[in-house]
């Protein structure tokens, strides 16, 4: 502003300068007032445009900031307390949940953990005693609940009851992927996340869908096209990197900081299921050409097959569940879902993989409790460790035990007449839950590089015909079991 | 702002020790123009940048309020998702305010194209024939209705006057005659056909050719007409070229009230024609129904899933009854569409519904069971808790105590394995047979037509030898052969609680459905308490018809069974009537009798173990297989059975017709 009242002064000095010479001439003298009167016009326009503009880029500051707010809070939530913009878009968020009958669960997971600290404290709390905000007003950018869809019934008006209340929303839709496994269905779209904006903070709606297998399924958040990018800082959300699979939780009323919500009724087994939730979903179109190339096995054997398969599969499961012993898909019966989303019917087993650490003692009392007795027990715990165990109508539960290295992994192998022993190499993987024959199990994440390990790269080529010792490609002679351990590492029944 | 000149020449100025330095200097340069000419362009230069900055402020703050007054997005997208770019909006060369339309008509073709793209074409042969009809929508120009009305043949141009009185006001109206359509042509329609200011329509003759374009309730934008020189040939193809100006947007919508379901009437109404009064202006019909709840719902999360082809106006009926239904859950319900056909699927938004689409597999009735095939298991995938699941067409009405009935019944289908399904419709349920509302049954036929299936029974049993398409099977007949069903029984009840009103399908004509569904009779009656359900369990059910036929009064057999006096005139009594059936596929006598009663007739409906049981005169009246039966041994000594001849072989039986 300085600089303008001095442009006037110097202005008008000019013009002092400018009169004495007009008194010489006065035919130059219009000449000169006319261009004075111009410079003066000229210096009022500048003075009023600049100090326009300045009140422009006063004001277009002052917008850029509110609408990347979000990369301000931290610096602005220093004031921990009920008015906090946290506290705020939660109140505002569950006003609006329960008024609309909206099914939400809170599962953020850092405020669980907190809840979960003092759990027993927290339960004890009656409505609106509290007197410090302690959960919703720590300072962040998002808080996190997920959405139970299946007993949502007023989807249509939510959205703009929403946007009246003040929030900026963000819906990301797919296509189902419960209709994917069947041939040639599109539907509406359903909805995988609602991100909801008020001000600097964000609720970050995750929407669990019900899936076969009693088991909650989230989608991956992916943006569109046309999104924008910067609505919320998205790589800090603690959902939909991937499609994630739950339990379906019991759930429980509380209240904290004097808003009343729904958690989890077993916080800690829900934060332990965070990490490890990452769905991976079976390549239902790649298995459907499998099928157009290689015609499925309609008998009444291979149906009666697959059936017994399932049964003994569904039963297995839940043997281990119980024992809380963590498996995965493995060899034929993972390539089964792999490949063509099913059971294969020629290969007359069912075949799981569990980590070595893993191991319980009871877990041959516990099959052999649902029925399935121990057919055969091959190696040690320390050492190439197999379980087989007799299922009905001649199907056989093969359980091998994989054990760590630095570089890879491996289980063992053992022929019965010789002793011999065998090592199967794979590389390392991590485990993904999926859904098989309506079921909830785990498969390698790193899918291609097991099988490949198992079958080579022409895995998508059934083989009818194959030979444990010799068809795998990375299976490795292993030694032999000094006959003294004999009784101990062969175990027939 | 660090860019603007003439600030730092001043700068200094402001510091007094600089002072006199700085005008001597100023000085010097005072008198120089090029000093002038900088100054200038400097405050123009200065002046552009305001400017500029100005603009982009304006831009960004209209763009913030955009964003804030709700995300138009999502709604684009959904139009997007479904085609519904409009074609005037798709040249991109701003609103077109008039649409070339050109029309033909001929004896073997006929074709309407608006803005050069062809909307209707049709050369097939043997196809087609009678009065096209496209409905036009005034402001954007599409196609919202087409339809063909054989007017060659009775009572198509009743069909037609209702669809072109159901069209709203200010719509364009094309008409095209392909081959004849005069012949049945009546007064009626005629005298809408003027009332539109059509002048040739009126007059139409045989084997005339006739273009029309013109706005319902006027005025007429092109006609032209060729009358057929003798009855032996037609009359000259007929090309009408003309412009028809679009109205605003505003004109051709109403102004509801800004409701989410107004929303959604809206988008339907803008697209289709030929619903009626669910898009009227002034009073349009609801699309929200809210019936009562039910008390004790047992069948709330059951999901249903209706099953559907491309018969939008059928769909729209179905979903409007099934919706009133007392105890309908809307979320639960799915419909399926056979096709990517986008009518039904706007019926179905219409009604804020889920629909999905299935690509057609195979031909025919094959496509027909792939469509079932797929429909179930998704709606087993989308709900995977459901144990059951109800299954719907699209040319059913849903009687008010359809759940009602089934969450009274559906327990049965858990506690008896001996139950193959509970279905909503009777197979020899009509007028003159049904009369009891409170009455159930055990048959071993599965009528299907609104039914609950169980989810074991499918996924175990059904899923998994499902016929494959290229076996070219109806789905319900391969239902109940006796591989798949195995001897288990279905529940129905006496009056049905679904109504089958389609006329067109694929195994289905206008005689047929006359003669075999458009007597049956549906109940209406809301919260129908039914009677002992529990007696419907296979060994009760037993004991019940033992007590039954034990107070049942035998029917004088001397008498001629299809006379009406068989039966005396007298109420809530029951009679029994013993029929010869040799064995347990001897069905001559009952099928003789089912005819002469004018019951189901095609095959054999409604048995349970050689026992029918219907009413006449509002009798209950039993008819038992002898020796057949296992309720022979009710059968006096004295009685022989009656037996009917088949009449000797005929030929315009009609063959195996089917149920769709």
């Amino acid at each position: 502003m300085k600089g303008d009242e001095t442009n006037i002064i110097f202005l008008s000095k000019k013009d002092e300068i400018n009169w004495v010479t007009l008194k010489r001439q006065p035919s130059e003298h219009r000449r000169l007032m006319s261009r004075i009167n111009k410079n003066v016009i000229l210096a009022l326009l500048t003075l009023t445009s600049s100090a326009f503009l300045l009140f422009q880029l006063y004001y277009y500051k002052h917008y850029l900031s509110a609408k990347n707010g979000t990369g301000l809070s931290k610096s602005k939530g220093s004031r921990i307390g009920f008015d906090s913009t946290q506290w705020r878009a939660v109140k505002k968020f569950i006003v609006l949940t329960s008024s609309q009958n909206v099914p939400v669960f809170l599962i953020d997971p850092l405020i669980l953990e907190l809840i979960n600290k003092d759990f027993e404290q927290v339960k004890n709390t009656s409505h609106g005693s509290t007197s410090e905000c302690k959960f919703f007003c720590v300072p962040r950018d998002f808080t996190t609940f997920a959405l139970r869809y299946h007993l949502w019934k007023n989807e249509e008006g939510w959205f703009r009851i929403a946007e009246n209340m003040g929030f900026q929303c963000l819906k990301i839709e797919s296509k189902d992927p419960r209709l994917d496994g069947i041939d040639s269905l599109s539907g509406t779209e359903i909805p995988l996340h609602y991100i909801c904006r008020l001000a600097n903070h964000a609720i970050h709606l995750v929407v669990f869908h019900e899936r076969s297998g009693n088991y909650l399924w989230h989608g991956h958040l992916r943006l569109k096209g046309h999104m924008d990018r910067k609505f919320v800082p998205f790589r800090k959300l603690q959902f939909g990197r991937y499609p994630g699979a739950f339990d379906r939780p019991e759930l429980q009323q509380i209240t904290i900081d004097g808003l009343e919500i729904l958690i989890p009724k077993d916080p800690v087994h829900f934060l332990e299921e965070i990490p490890r939730s990452r769905f991976i979903e079976c390549r239902y179109k790649e298995a459907r050409a499998f099928f157009q190339q290689y015609l499925d096995d309609n008998t009444v054997e291979a149906m009666a097959f697959r059936k017994n398969a399932k049964e003994l599969l569904q039963l297995a499961a839940k043997t281990l569940k119980k024992l809380g012993v963590q498996f995965w898909l493995s060899s034929g019966t993972c390539l089964g879902w792999y490949r063509q989303c099913n059971i294969i019917t020629y290969s007359k087993d069912v075949d799981l993989g569990i980590f070595i650490q893993d191991y319980k003692s009871d877990i041959i009392s516990a099959f052999q409790d649902v029925g399935l007795p121990l057919k055969h027990k091959f190696g040690k715990v320390e050492d190439s460790l197999e379980l087989s165990f007799q299922g009905k109508d001649d199907i056989k539960l093969d359980i091998f035990f994989f054990y760590e290295e630095t570089d890879h992994m491996w289980n063992g192998g053992t022929q019965a007449k010789t002793g011999k022993k065998f090592k199967y190499l794979f590389p390392k993987f991590t485990l993904c839950w999926t859904e098989f024959v309506d079921m909830k199990v785990h498969v390698p994440c790193e899918t291609t590089e097991y099988i490949e390990a198992n079958y080579g790269k022409t895995w998508k080529i059934p083989v009818k015909t194959w030979d444990w010792k010799r068809s795998p490609p990375n299976v490795q002679p292993n030694g032999i079991w000094p006959i003294s351990e004999w009784d101990e590492v062969i175990q027939l029944y | 702002m660090d860019d603007w000149k003439p600030s730092s020449l001043i700068k200094p100025f402001g510091a007094r020790k600089k002072r006199s330095w700085y005008l001597t200097w100023k000085y010097k340069l005072t008198n120089q123009r090029a000093l002038r000419r900088l100054c200038q362009t400097g405050a123009v230069l200065f002046l552009l940048v305001t400017v500029i900055v100005n603009i982009k402020l304006i831009l960004d703050t209209r763009r913030a309020i955009s964003e804030a007054n709700g995300d138009p997005e999502p709604e684009q997208d959904y139009d997007e998702a479904l085609g519904r770019l409009e074609p005037s909006r798709r040249r991109g060369s701003g609103p077109r305010r008039v649409l070339d339309v050109e029309v033909y008509s001929s004896r073997s073709k006929v074709y309407v194209a608006v803005d050069g793209t062809t909307v209707l074409e049709d050369e097939a042969r043997e196809q087609g024939r009678g009065i096209h009809v496209i409905v036009l929508n005034q402001a954007t120009g599409h196609v919202m209705a087409k339809r063909v009305f054989d007017t060659y043949s009775p009572h198509e141009d009743e069909a037609m006057v209702l669809f072109l009185n159901m069209v709203a006001p200010g719509r364009v109206l094309i008409c095209t005659v392909k081959d004849e359509g005069s012949f049945h042509l009546k007064d009626t329609a005629k005298a809408l056909l003027r009332s539109l200011g059509s002048q040739a329509g009126p007059a139409l003759g045989w084997r005339d050719t006739w273009a029309f374009v013109g706005r319902k309730g006027g005025p007429v934008l092109g006609e032209k007409h060729s009358k057929s020189p003798a009855l032996s040939s037609w009359g000259d193809p007929v090309l009408l070229k003309t412009d028809v100006p679009l109205s605003s947007a505003e004109e051709a919508e109403c102004h509801w009230a800004d409701t989410e379901l107004n929303r959604r009437r809206r988008r339907f109404c803008s697209k289709v024609e030929g619903y009626g009064s669910v898009c009227s202006c002034k009073d349009p019909t609801p699309i929200e129904f809210s019936p009562d709840p039910l008390p004790d719902n047992n069948v709330l999360n059951v999901p249903v899933a209706v099953i559907a082809g491309n018969r939008p106006n059928y769909l729209y009926r179905m979903l409007r009854s099934l919706l009133s239904a007392q105890g309908v859950s809307p979320q639960m319900i799915t419909v399926f569409i056979d096709g990517y056909y986008e009518e039904p699927m706007d019926v179905v938004a219409l009604f804020g519904l889920r629909g999905i689409q299935h690509t057609p597999i195979s031909i025919k009735n094959a496509r027909v069971s792939q469509h079932y095939k797929a429909s179930l298991t998704a709606t087993f995938n989308l709900f995977p808790e459901a144990r059951f699941a109800v299954v719907l067409e699209e040319d059913l009405d849903i009687a008010v105590d359809f759940f009602s009935f089934l969450s009274q019944s559906i327990h049965l289908l858990e506690e008896d394995d001996s139950l193959y399904c509970i279905s909503a419709w009777n197979d020899q349920g009509y007028e003159h047979t049904a009369e009891d509302p409170a009455l159930l049954y055990r048959v071993e036929t599965m009528p299907g037509l609104g039914w609950v299936l169980r989810k074991s029974l499918y996924k175990e049993e059904l899923e998994p030898k499902w016929p494959t398409p290229e076996k070219l099977w109806d789905w319900d007949m391969w239902m109940r052969m006796p591989e798949q069903r195995r001897g288990r029984e279905c529940i129905i009840p006496d009056v049905s609680r679904s109504y089958h009103f389609g006329i067109v399908g694929l195994n289905m004509n206008g005689y047929f459905h006359e003669a075999y569904f458009k007597k049956h009779k549906f109940n209406t009656v809301p919260g129908v308490q039914l009677r002992n359900v529990d007696s419907l369990k296979k060994e009760a059910y037993e004991v019940e018809i033992h007590r039954l036929l034990s107070e049942a009064e035998v029917l004088d057999h001397s008498r001629n069974p299809c006379e009406d006096s068989f039966l005396p005139d007298t109420e809530g009594h029951t009679y029994v009537a013993f029929i010869r059936m040799e064995k347990d596929d001897d069905f001559t006598t009952w099928t003789q009798l089912a005819k002469c009663l004018h019951i189901w007739d095609l095959d054999v409906r409604g048995n349970h173990r050689g026992l029918w049981r219907l009413f006449r005169k509002k009798n209950h009246f039993l008819v038992v297989g002898v020796p057949a039966s296992p309720y022979s041994v009710k059968k006096p000594p004295s009685i022989t059975p009656i037996f009917l001849e088949p009449p000797p072989k005929e030929e315009g039986v009609p063959g195996a017709a089917e149920q769709t």
